[in-house]
């Protein structure tokens, strides 16, 4: 299918907005280049829904610009705004057919019957509804109501698509299913795309981009992969995938002794004193399994075991440490027990680390 | 021995019509009885149809209780929806102050409101549709606010705007269907309170079919019988033409298959 309208620029400038003395967003900065699909993550009242319903046009900001094309769209009325959206409940009107559904903002533009027609067809065509065109929202599934919602915001040609948690009343099947449909319809139209999730797994499935937002602010935005690997800030370590916190102290420029190990400090780690007590964030999955006599090797207590078909999670007690979680391929993990005295140690070359 | 469900089931309801039903049939029967209490006719109805001021008690009856459900519609929908958009922190207070014409006397509220009701209306009959909504205050606004909470009305409302509709639009062609039975029910009992209501319409002099018919009963134990059950009748075929119009599926806008639009 030929993509949509040329794809638009949408960019947030210092954008700010309260609700009393809760500040929801702080200066927002965030451009979403042409053809882009950008996920903003965080944690519940970290600002992301105000920022796309800011966009949307459904709050007003207190301050800062909103620029679609370069465009400022601060004033501009939300039925005049040209950006489709798809909400987090299911928003199908009952008292329409999926055909009147999707038909209906093009109505409100007061578009010609025929071209109103061929739009709908090719929008139930998209999204593999063509069958279910006479049915009513309370005769489809959950996942169908949905993919109804996202035909519809598609159905107007808007100039930015806006997600609102769409996925988020699924169940886990549907959910990958339809996230991936929302990947290759976006892909396919080549629109621009603001898409927010409280769910890491869908943003780093989807998204070109993510940006982490926590307290109003844009803590770190960049490709999946560099996210997880390359976090900028100890919040989008912890937050972005699962981080061991185990107590660790400076030692010397740019280490830091964790454990029985002198690990170096990721670029990212603000300046900290020689000395100073920390906590060493480490993923699960950069701590390996080794024989009892290596050195730097730490010890500890297996007690818990979880398979999880090719990964296998294990929990480790040491002593005067947290639990310190450990994820392996299930291949390394056949002989041990919970029980069992077990060796291991961090593999990163380097690590972040946070004040206590 | 075990009871199953169904039979109890089907005692319950045996037993609710038979007491609700049976009154109602005896009723009928006995307006059916000629005077002396040999045979049946429509005698008494004919006597019904042919009293003075009969027509003129029905007719202001029915006028007053359609104004007074298009004035409670106009006045609550706005309102609920704006309530319940805008205003959700109010709720609390305007749920207390619809529960009052509960708790005023109505000699208080006829008394009290029609001496601040401007001096135009408090000559004319179309003063007790004011006191008729004030009446139905309490059952309007539950069955409004019990379809507005059923539905996701502000995501409604916000999908709608954000598709390019105007407010307008978005009241007709989405807020109005998605609460229709909302809307029906507050008219059924705003309708059905008007046309029966008779202490108001007394206290303030006025002459609606339930003040007529107790001064006609007085004279035709029978005929009195006869208003009763042609009231009920009359009621229950207004309120039932009402609720199948108002529920007949509308016709699909869109037909895709056969390029066909309404």
């Amino acid at each position: 299918m030929a993509k949509q309208r040329a794809s638009s620029t949408l960019k947030l400038e210092n954008v700010t907005r309260s609700f009393g003395t809760t500040v929801a967003l702080d200066g927002l900065n965030l451009t979403v280049e042409p053809g882009e699909l950008v996920a903003l993550l965080g944690p519940s009242g970290c600002g992301k829904t105000t920022a796309l319903r800011i966009v949307a046009g459904l709050e007003t900001a207190d301050s800062g610009s909103l620029l679609v094309n370069d465009v400022r769209y601060n004033d501009t009325a939300v039925n005049d705004r040209d950006m489709g959206m798809v909400f987090q409940a299911y928003s199908l009107f009952p008292n329409m057919t999926v055909a009147e559904n999707i038909d209906y903002g093009l109505r409100a533009r007061k578009m010609d019957l025929p071209k109103r027609m061929k739009q709908v067809r090719k929008m139930l065509q998209l999204v593999d509804l063509e069958e279910k065109s006479t049915r009513y929202p309370h005769q489809l599934s959950g996942g169908q109501q949905q993919r109804v919602a996202l035909a519809r915001a598609l159905a107007i040609e808007p100039t930015v698509l806006l997600l609102d948690e769409p996925l988020s009343a699924l169940d886990a099947q549907v959910r990958s299913q339809i996230r991936e449909e929302i990947r290759a319809i976006q892909l396919e139209l080549g629109i621009t795309t603001l898409f927010v999730t409280h769910d890491q797994e869908e943003a780093m499935a989807i998204a070109d981009r993510v940006g982490v937002m926590n307290r109003g602010q844009l803590e770190q935005i960049d490709r999946p992969t560099e996210l997880y690997t390359r976090p900028a800030t100890p919040f989008v370590a912890s937050f972005v995938g699962l981080a061991n916190k185990i107590p660790a102290s400076i030692t010397g420029k740019g280490n830091v002794k964790v454990l029985k190990q002198k690990i170096s400090l990721s670029e990212f780690s603000a300046e900290l004193l020689d000395g100073q007590p920390v906590q060493a964030l480490v993923r699960p999955e950069s701590i390996i399994l080794t024989s009892d006599f290596e050195d730097d090797a730490s010890h500890g207590l297996l007690i818990s075991k979880s398979f999880l078909g090719p990964l296998t999670k294990l929990g480790v007690a040491v002593e005067g440490m947290p639990i310190i979680h450990i994820h392996l391929q299930s291949k390394d993990v056949k002989k041990v027990e919970i029980g069992d005295r077990i060796s291991f140690k961090i593999s990163a070359e380097e690590i972040m680390v946070q004040n206590v | 021995m075990k009871i199953g469900k169904y039979s109890v089931n089907a005692f319950s309801l045996f037993l609710a019509g038979t007491i609700f039903f049976l009154p109602l049939v005896a009723a009928a029967e006995f307006s059916f009885r000629k005077p002396g209490g040999k045979g049946h006719s429509f005698v008494n109805y004919t006597w019904l149809l042919q009293q003075d001021g009969f027509w003129p008690a029905l007719g202001a009856s029915f006028r007053l209780a359609v104004l007074s459900g298009a004035l409670n519609l106009i006045l609550m929908v706005p309102t609920m929806v704006v309530l319940n958009l805008k205003a959700k922190r109010y709720k609390s207070i305007v749920d207390f102050i619809c529960i009052l014409p509960l708790i005023i006397p109505v000699v208080s509220l006829a008394i009290g409101a029609q001496v601040s009701m401007p001096e135009f209306l408090q000559n004319t009959e179309y003063e007790l549709v004011f006191f008729f909504v004030i009446v139905a205050l309490p059952y309007t606004y539950r069955a409004l606010d019990s379809a507005i909470s059923a539905v996701d009305i502000k995501v409604l409302v916000e999908a709608s705007r954000s598709l390019g509709a105007t407010w307008f639009t978005t009241i007709i062609k989405v807020i109005i269907p998605a609460i229709r039975s909302g809307i029906i029910g507050s008219l059924f009992l705003s309708f059905a309170l008007a046309v029966g209501e008779f202490t108001l319409t007394s206290l303030l002099h006025w002459d609606t079919f339930p003040t007529w018919t107790v001064v006609a009963a007085q004279q035709n134990i029978l005929g009195a019988i006869a208003i009763s059950v042609f009231s009920f009748a009359l009621a229950i075929f207004v309120l039932t033409g009402v609720g199948v119009l108002a529920a007949r599926k509308k016709n699909q806008n869109l037909v895709l298959e056969n390029e066909e639009v309404e």
